[in-house]
């Protein structure tokens, strides 16, 4: 038909149609050639931003011989289509479509298949752009076509065509990976759940019923036949579809409500993800009689299974595109799950795995004769895909129908066989210990995936459930292995050298989440792994104390650090920042037990605790203890002491917020009483302590320059011993402790300890002044801990030639060290000790300004002063009574003015690159810490726990934040706002100020005043959305603060707002009417997220209703600008309905806003589109 | 820490060849230390162990503070590095002279000519650029093992 149509031309424009062929051409050769390639985009450009260029597109689709050429022509089409959608006629709408669907058809035996994809995805998103308004016949008549295609009609050419048009088609309308069309979200939403409605289902039968046609040929060919590209593009358009989120019935309600259901399924499947890799299938009741009544399972097993015996001939082998497919979509089928099987207490669902299991045992049975076919040459992919359809499975089950599902099958259960798989993946793991990840490391980490599922959900179901006993005993046999395998691997790299540091670095954490699932395996058999490996333990330290001066101990030293890494994670969890109890299956598993000397977990953790005293002895200290071990002991004890040391509500306390473990309350009870109160306060709990404490001041001291050491004894051990109320008071009366804190004021070898440490140790030892008694003793400790610190910088302050000594290398460093210590005690502000914390503070007051004037070059100790002040500021603030709030306003104050007349004007520079970036993050993080600062004087306004307001004292908080601003904002240039922590921290400050406290701009001078909006602007147009959002809020505030005041009479922004004509006769916007027009054009012309939509109308109105006349000028510009008539009368009533439709009225209260909103976003829709055209 | 523990000459120039020992492990990021025999800042730390069970050592990438040239130190971290004493010190701008040196107005009123233009391009234009606008510029001047070396420069306003 299209051919008729170009003959009813005129011959001119048969001319002009050929010549833009040609230039089309040309610029897709010079392209490919790369001459002159911003010339050939430009015109490539111009022809998908033409006004309708349909006809030129077809004709080349058509005509041109340049598979390029097409390409490109197929994706004009789709940019001006979508652009000149709204204005397109409803045939000329269809007629594109059809001309798309047409063309593939007629084309679909063509060499060049991407022209053809493009062309379909054309189609797909086209017909997506107009789903919404096609009648369901115009949508059906589309179909029909494709549906007469993908039966197999018209050939396999075309059938495969028809198929992979679905493929895009589905693609297109699954959210992720839609393409965008600059509409929001909704559209996409309901698009979704249309065609998962009304289409999905027969598109599945559609491809179904030709693979199953298709089937029996390929079954029936010696060799490979064209059926074979059809058959794997119908598999995998089942797995696509099957991977589909559905949503079923319940979506599509909560969807005319709003938009949230979009978050809620994103967190689901967020959560569903982190648990495993697996996509759980849920189509719901309605595909019952496609999926699993037609025996489409069965045939698909068997059609696979038919496949197996063909890869011996040609065209097929194991890893065949066919063949992947085909195993993808049945791994896919055994994560079906919910709805689909009707409510029959899983019956239905336990016959379709078990039908599943029974066809791919045979792809992973036996393991070893498996494992070793792999070993000699044959490939793995069929061995990996049997674990991961196992994976899928303990996902969608129980542990115990899991392990039952295998028994109909064989003698033994599925945990058993996925035991012996798991042995033969680690054997090979031991054997072939090579850096390259091997087909047993991909396994390993599915079957540990597996067993991860399987165990969490005992853990998760929280009742008396374990294993039945065969799978304990598997479980156990495969936890004997990998320790085996563990250690074996320790004293094989114990002489490595750690020169790939940083790769390690990066394994570390990939090595604590395999520890972790190992640790699940072996609570699973607590029985026997709990023995096992104080077996182990003991027989390593028996062997260092025999080889004892004899004997090279490095290959004990690295197992005893596996040892304790493994034993670590199997006693006890992480805490997570809670306090962590002891696993259940620890706990329920020696309920019995009384008698501590026979208590496995007590025996081990006891045997732990003894060799790690053994440290204290500076003999052995030399011999066995390494820094390396001694990190794993000392993140032993940590971890160990968080869960099994002096427990809350040990001593019959009530354990409120538990009502889950209400079933296993009275098992508790007796459990604990042999494990828990034995390492309770009352028994050998303190005793305990003092080992440890004393362990830990012997790191500090022993071990100089040992970081990692030191960071996990401050960070880690210590830390969290402090966090623990009931400790604490225990720890306080202790000589160990006491040691400790003598130790850190006094030992010269605790000030050479890292920065960070130092600060730690600080923060730890004050935070345990809350042990105290009482508040006085709270308050005198603290008192003890910091004179020292602070008495030495005062008077080194004070001395004559301090600007002389300061920069003596000596000298920085003990300020450096002083500051870090004061600033560790300042963050462990409480309300108890916030008296002698504010005096320690207000101590070195002067000080710091002595010093930050005498270290103004040394960048390094000013940083440490601000952020001293920054965090004792925000730890104090709230709590600080009138007087005091206004010495510590006026302090900051001078801080900011020193420290800018410092920098202001000031230019470093330095011959090397990376010193001169050095330079700039150093200023960067300084102006963080002065904005940090403001921000936490800010919070004084709204948290206050003062006795009398501070406006007593006349502090107006707001008015001194603003003149903070005022002096650290002329430091902070646009090459600065380029670290995004620092634009985030500016932004927030600002805008929260601007919205809290619009009125002050006006107060401004015009200097200050346009610096600010300067920056404004410059957000306005940044990349990050939060950054923008922050702008657009900032500028509602400012706006609708004007437009409320003015309209109560009052000066509003004040001479900031008005537009005047200078002396010379400059005319100079007024600052509302300049943002009115920046916003409206980032709005018509600009790239953004849609997400800034709704805020961006927030902004608009309040400057919209203030300066009214400058809207109508910039609306009237635009209009002018239209050159085609029906834009300018399209664009006139836009403009017209944004301020009018809706009810909008010119006040500025919810309602208003909302429907503004409304306004904006149709406005956009309909006017964005023909605007952004050139 | 005691009062003997820093008593120093208060000579002002006192130990301005002077280096510091002081432990590796202390010494961090933006700090100093001496590098083949050149005093560095440091821009990079890096701790690793002397084999598994050995002890640690830091390795250090400094930027020779005069020429900007980068160097490298591996040290135990329990062992003392050098450290130099860089001191920086602001004068006056009173005159640049033609044959590329300048003269600096010290803080007990004599002057200083025995430093040099800095190569600088963009710290030489503003300089001359500056003192041709008549501006009041004060110039920071580093030192370090005998050494010297304009680094800074800051305007203080229009000359009276």
């Amino acid at each position: 038909m299209h051919q008729g149509y170009y003959q009813s031309m005129g011959a001119a424009d048969m001319a002009q149609l050929q010549a833009t062929m040609q230039a089309i051409e040309l610029a897709c050769n010079s392209i490919q050639m790369h001459t002159n390639p911003t010339a050939a985009e430009a015109t490539l450009l111009s022809l998908s931003q033409s006004p309708r260029p349909y006809q030129a597109c077809q004709f080349i689709l058509e005509n041109s011989q340049l598979p390029n050429a097409r390409f490109q022509a197929a994706g004009a089409i789709r940019d001006a289509a979508i652009r000149e959608w709204g204005f397109l006629e409803p045939n000329d709408r269809r007629g594109l479509i059809s001309f798309c669907l047409c063309f593939i058809m007629k084309n679909a035996n063509s060499p060049e298949g991407y022209v053809l994809v493009k062309v379909a995805s054309v189609a797909a998103q086209l017909l997506k752009r107009g789903w919404l308004d096609f009648t369901a016949a115009e949508k059906e008549a589309f179909f029909h076509e494709v549906e007469q295609a993908v039966q197999g009609s018209h050939g396999l050419d075309v059938q495969f065509a028809g198929i992979s048009f679905l493929e895009s088609l589905v693609s297109e309308f699954s959210p992720s990976t839609s393409t965008a069309m600059g509409l929001p979200r909704e559209f996409h939403e309901q698009c979704r759940i249309s065609l998962e409605q009304d289409y999905m289902k027969a598109f599945y039968c559609w491809v179904q019923y030709a693979a199953f046609n298709v089937s029996d040929r390929i079954i029936g060919a010696n060799s490979e036949i064209p059926e074979v590209k059809v058959c794997s593009a119908a598999l995998r358009l089942m797995l696509q579809i099957l991977n589909w989120d559905f949503r079923g019935k319940n979506s599509i309600e909560n969807s005319k409500r709003g938009m949230d259901i979009f978050y809620d399924g994103m967190k689901q499947e967020n959560d569903s993800l982190r648990r495993s890799e697996c996509i759980l299938v849920q189509p719901g009741p309605a595909w019952r009689d496609v999926l699993i009544s037609s025996g489409h399972v069965g045939w698909l097993l068997n059609f696979y299974t038919a496949l197996r015996q063909k890869f011996s001939c040609e065209g097929y082998w194991l890893d065949c595109p066919l063949a992947v497919s085909a195993r993808k979509l049945i791994v896919q089928f055994c994560s079906l799950t919910g709805t689909i099987f009707p409510s029959d207490s899983g019956e239905m669902q336990r016959q379709h795995l078990l039908q599943m299991l029974a066809g791919i045992v045979q792809w992973i049975e036996p393991p070893d004769a498996v494992s070793k076919a792999i070993k000699s040459g044959k490939s793995e992919s069929e061995l990996l895909d049997g674990c991961r359809a196992l994976m899928s499975m303990a996902t969608v089950t129980t542990p115990l129908v899991f392990d039952e599902l295998l028994k109909s099958l064989r003698p033994y259960g599925t945990i058993t066989l996925l035991s012996a798989l798991m042995c033969e993946v680690i054997k090979d793991l031991m054997e072939n210990r090579t850096e390259e990840e091997t087909w047993s490391w991909v396994a390993r980490d599915i079957l540990l995936d597996t067993w991860t599922t399987l165990l969490m959900q005992l853990d998760a179901s929280g009742h008396k459930h374990s294993l039945p006993p065969e799978g304990i005993s598997a479980a156990a046999n495969l936890f004997a292995l990998i320790v085996e395998s563990e250690l074996r691997a320790a004293s094989a790299s114990a002489f490595n050298d750690e020169d790939e540091y940083d790769y390690l670095q990066a394994s570390i954490a990939a090595m604590d989440e395999r520890l972790s699932s190992y640790a699940l395996i072996a609570r699973a058999a607590v029985g026997a792994t709990i023995p096992l490996l104080k077996e182990l333990f003991s027989e390593r330290i028996m062997r260092l104390h025999q080889g004892r001066g004899t004997s090279d101990p490095t290959e004990t030293l690295e197992e005893l650090y596996s040892l304790l890494l493994i034993t670590g994670h199997v006693l006890a969890d992480e805490g997570q920042g809670e306090t962590p109890l002891v696993p259940k299956e620890i706990e329920s598993h020696y309920s019995n037990v009384t008698e501590v000397d026979k208590h496995p977990v007590i025996v081990l953790s006891g045997s732990i605790i003894r060799f790690a005293e053994e440290s204290l002895d500076p003999e052995l200290r030399r011999y066995f203890f390494s820094p390396r071990l001694m990190e794993a002991v000392v993140w032993f004890l940590a971890r160990w002491s968080s869960t099994y040391l002096m427990p809350p509500g040990e001593s019959g306390e009530n354990k409120g917020g538990y009502e889950n473990y209400n079933n296993t309350q009275h098992l508790r009870g007796q459990t604990t009483n042999a494990l828990v109160s034995f390492f309770g306060e009352n028994d050998q709990g303190k005793a305990v302590l003092d080992v440890i404490i004393r362990i830990s001041l012997s790191t500090l001291v022993s071990y100089p320059g040992e970081k990692d050491l030191q960071a996990l004894t401050c960070c880690q051990l210590l830390h969290g011993l402090v966090k623990q109320k009931n400790i604490i008071c225990h720890l306080v009366t202790l000589d160990s402790w006491r040691d400790l804190a003598t130790a850190f004021t006094n030992e010269r070898v605790l000030f050479s300890l890292n920065a960070a440490h130092q600060r730690s140790l600080a923060q730890t030892l004050a935070v345990s002044a809350s042990g105290m008694k009482t508040s006085e003793a709270s308050n005198q400790y603290i008192k003890s801990l910091t004179s020292h610190m602070t008495s030495a910088l005062v008077e080194l302050s004070s001395k004559n030639d301090l600007k002389a000594i300061a920069q003596q290398p000596d000298i920085i460093l003990l300020v450096s060290c002083l500051l870090e210590r004061l600033r560790g005690v300042a963050r462990a502000s409480e309300p108890r000790t916030q008296k002698a914390i504010y005096e320690m503070g207000f101590l070195v007051m002067n000080p710091v300004l002595i010093f930050l004037q005498a270290y103004k070059d040394e960048s390094v100790v000013v940083y440490l002063l601000l952020k001293f002040v920054t965090d004792w500021v925000d730890g104090q603030i709230i709590y600080l009574e009138a007087q005091e709030t206004a010495a510590v306003v006026d302090f900051s104050m001078r801080l900011l003015q020193l420290y800018s007349s410092n920098n202001i004007g000031k230019i470093s520079v330095s011959l090397s690159n990376s010193l001169r970036s050095e330079a700039d993050a150093e200023k960067y993080k300084d102006l963080r810490a002065l904005l940090q600062l403001l921000s936490n004087l800010c919070s004084k306004d709204l948290v206050d726990f003062a006795s009398e307001p501070i406006e007593t004292y006349g502090t107006n908080i707001s008015q001194v934040v603003y003149t903070g601003l005022h002096i650290v904002t002329p430091l902070i240039t646009m090459d600065l706002l380029k670290y995004p922590k620092l634009c985030h921290s500016y932004f927030s400050l600002l805008s929260h100020m601007l919205e809290v406290y619009p009125e002050i701009i006006a107060q401004l001078n015009v200097e200050a005043c346009s610096h600010i909006l300067g920056t404004l602007d410059f957000g306005l147009h940044h990349q990050d959305i939060e950054v923008v959002d922050l702008c657009l809020r900032a500028l509602r505030a400012l706006a609708s603060h004007h437009y409320k005041d003015r309209g109560d009479g009052k000066v509003g922004l004040g001479s900031h707002a008005t537009s005047y004509k200078d002396a010379d006769g400059k005319f100079h916007e007024g600052i509302l009417g300049q943002f009115l027009r920046s916003l409206l054009r980032l709005l018509l012309f600009e790239d953004y997220s849609t997400d800034l939509v709704s805020s961006g109308a927030d902004a608009l109105l309040p400057l919209i209703l203030c300066e009214q006349s400058v809207y109508q000028n910039l609306a009237n510009e635009l209009i002018e600008r239209q050159v085609n008539q029906t834009f300018r009368s399209r664009l006139t009533n836009a403009f017209q309905s944004l301020i009018t439709s809706n009810n909008l009225s010119s006040t500025l209260d919810r309602m208003n806003y909302q429907r503004f909103r409304k306004n904006l976003l149709s406005f956009l829709i309909e006017v964005r589109g023909f605007l952004r055209t050139v | 820490m005691s009062d003997e523990e820093h008593h120093f000459e208060s000579k002002a120039d006192a130990g301005a060849s002077k280096t510091y020992p002081q432990q590796a492990g202390t010494i961090r990021k933006n700090g100093y230390i001496v590098i083949k025999g050149r005093p560095c800042k440091v821009v990079e730390v890096s701790t690793s162990k002397t084999g598994k069970h050995g002890h640690a050592k830091c390795h250090f990438v400094g930027i020779d503070i005069f020429t900007g040239k980068k160097l490298e130190d591996i040290v135990p971290s329990s062992h003392n590095c050098d450290v130099p004493h860089v001191n920086r010190t602001d004068y006056q701008l009173i005159d640049i002279s033609e044959d590329g040196f300048v003269s600096l107005l010290t803080e007990s009123g004599n002057t200083k000519d025995d430093l040099r233009l800095p190569t600088d391009e963009s710290l030489l234009g503003q300089i001359k650029g500056g003192f041709e606008e008549g501006k009041d510029l004060v110039v920071s001047v580093m030192s370090a093992m005998g050494e010297e070396q304009i680094c800074a420069l800051k305007d203080i306003g229009p000359k009276n």
